[in-house]
């Protein structure tokens, strides 16, 4: 198991956007949370298999035809 | 009514050597064209009220842009590299999305399963690490450092062989792919896919080649070629959703999909949304 941090940077202001990173999340069977929110930055926690950490910002790469994920910075965290 | 984004883009509507005097009729967007030959030799297209587009002559094709241009049409430096063999394989109706048709041949992962024993085999189904970008000074998709192990890289290939590939999209029906070319180390062979949309779940696919290869007929290249591209066939035309999903929908993409993310997020900013599925959230 691993733990990270996601900082996701783009055109995130769609209403949609946060409901779809939830539902990704729980697609892929990652547990987490998000952090600070706003229309250009958003902060997710998240743990699970490493591999599914990098499905998932793969996923939310592409996110919802509504946003622009322009760039994810991950780092590891210690525990959530 | 398409966009300007999708209207100003170059597509290949027209094999050169196959254009008789008789012309062309086709469609592009769903739309009705004609192809055919103008004074000197000038290829024409044009639109059912008339109207001609802006037409090019290049890599055995002719192309045509239903809008204003918004760049050049794509260069291939290689087509005018002395030494290399030109190859029009021809065409293949497939009833799939144009979109489709590119992002399947940018998969590397399927050559074991779909193209046994020619493009790969079993146990050697494991896509290393390769590396993507979209290239912002060119606007372009790029995926290089790419390796394989094939039983039969390409009809000259005498037995299996690691090959490296790399991987183009200069525009968003159109793929180039590099790879390892056995007779002539430090080049590489040039394999095209031009799609020209028809509609958004139909369209014609144009590859074409510059090969460094003196030796194998050019039946047999032809027929090599085509022989990968109706395998292909098959699966795309069965695939679901049809239109390729410009959000991950129901799809879990993994490493061995950098390329079609990339794709499918260089198409998403470029507004390119023909054969696209625009999933609602």
């Amino acid at each position: 198991m691993a733990a990270e941090r996601f900082i996701i940077r783009g055109d995130l202001g769609a209403a949609t956007f946060l409901p779809w990173v939830r539902r990704h999340m729980g697609k892929l069977g990652l547990t987490g949370e998000l952090g600070q929110s706003g229309e250009a930055l958003v902060e997710l926690r998240v743990e699970g298999p490493p591999d599914l950490i990098d499905a998932l910002e793969m996923g939310v790469s592409l996110g919802p035809i509504e946003a622009w994920v322009e760039s994810i910075e991950r780092a590891p965290l210690n525990s959530l | 009514m398409t966009s300007e984004a999708i209207r100003n883009e170059w597509y290949p509507v027209a094999l050169a050597s196959q254009l008789g005097p008789e012309g062309r009729d086709t469609r592009l967007l769903g739309e009705p064209i004609r192809v055919d030959w103008a004074a000197q030799g000038r290829p024409r297209v044009r639109a059912a009220d008339g109207r001609e587009m802006a037409t090019r002559l290049r890599y055995g094709h002719i192309w045509a842009c239903p809008g204003t241009p918004s760049r050049e049409l794509f260069d291939i430096p290689e087509a005018d590299q002395p030494g290399r063999r030109l190859v029009d394989v021809g065409v293949v109706r497939v009833k799939c999305s144009p979109l489709r048709a590119v992002e399947n041949f940018l998969d590397i992962a399927h050559f074991p399963f779909v193209h046994t024993d020619i493009l790969g085999a079993e146990p050697h189904t494991e896509v290393g690490k390769y590396d993507v970008a979209i290239r912002e000074e060119v606007d372009e998709v790029w995926a290089t450092k790419v390796h394989f192990y094939q039983p039969q890289a390409a009809k000259s290939a005498a037995g299996g062989i690691t090959t490296e590939y790399m991987y183009r999209v200069p525009a968003p029906t159109v793929s180039i792919l590099y790879k390892t070319c056995p007779p002539r180390p430090g080049e590489w062979d040039v394999i095209t896919l031009f799609v020209q949309p028809l509609e958004e779940n139909l369209c014609e696919v144009w590859p074409w080649m510059a090969l460094f290869d003196d030796e194998t007929p050019m039946t047999d290249l032809i027929h090599f070629q085509q022989t990968i591209f109706l395998q292909d066939r098959s699966i795309l035309e069965n695939q679901l959703p049809r239109l390729l999903p410009l959000d991950p929908g129901m799809e879990i993409p993994t490493r061995a999909d950098l390329t079609s993310v990339a794709y499918r997020r260089w198409l998403k900013r470029r507004g390119y949304t023909y054969g696209a599925q625009l999933v609602a959230a």
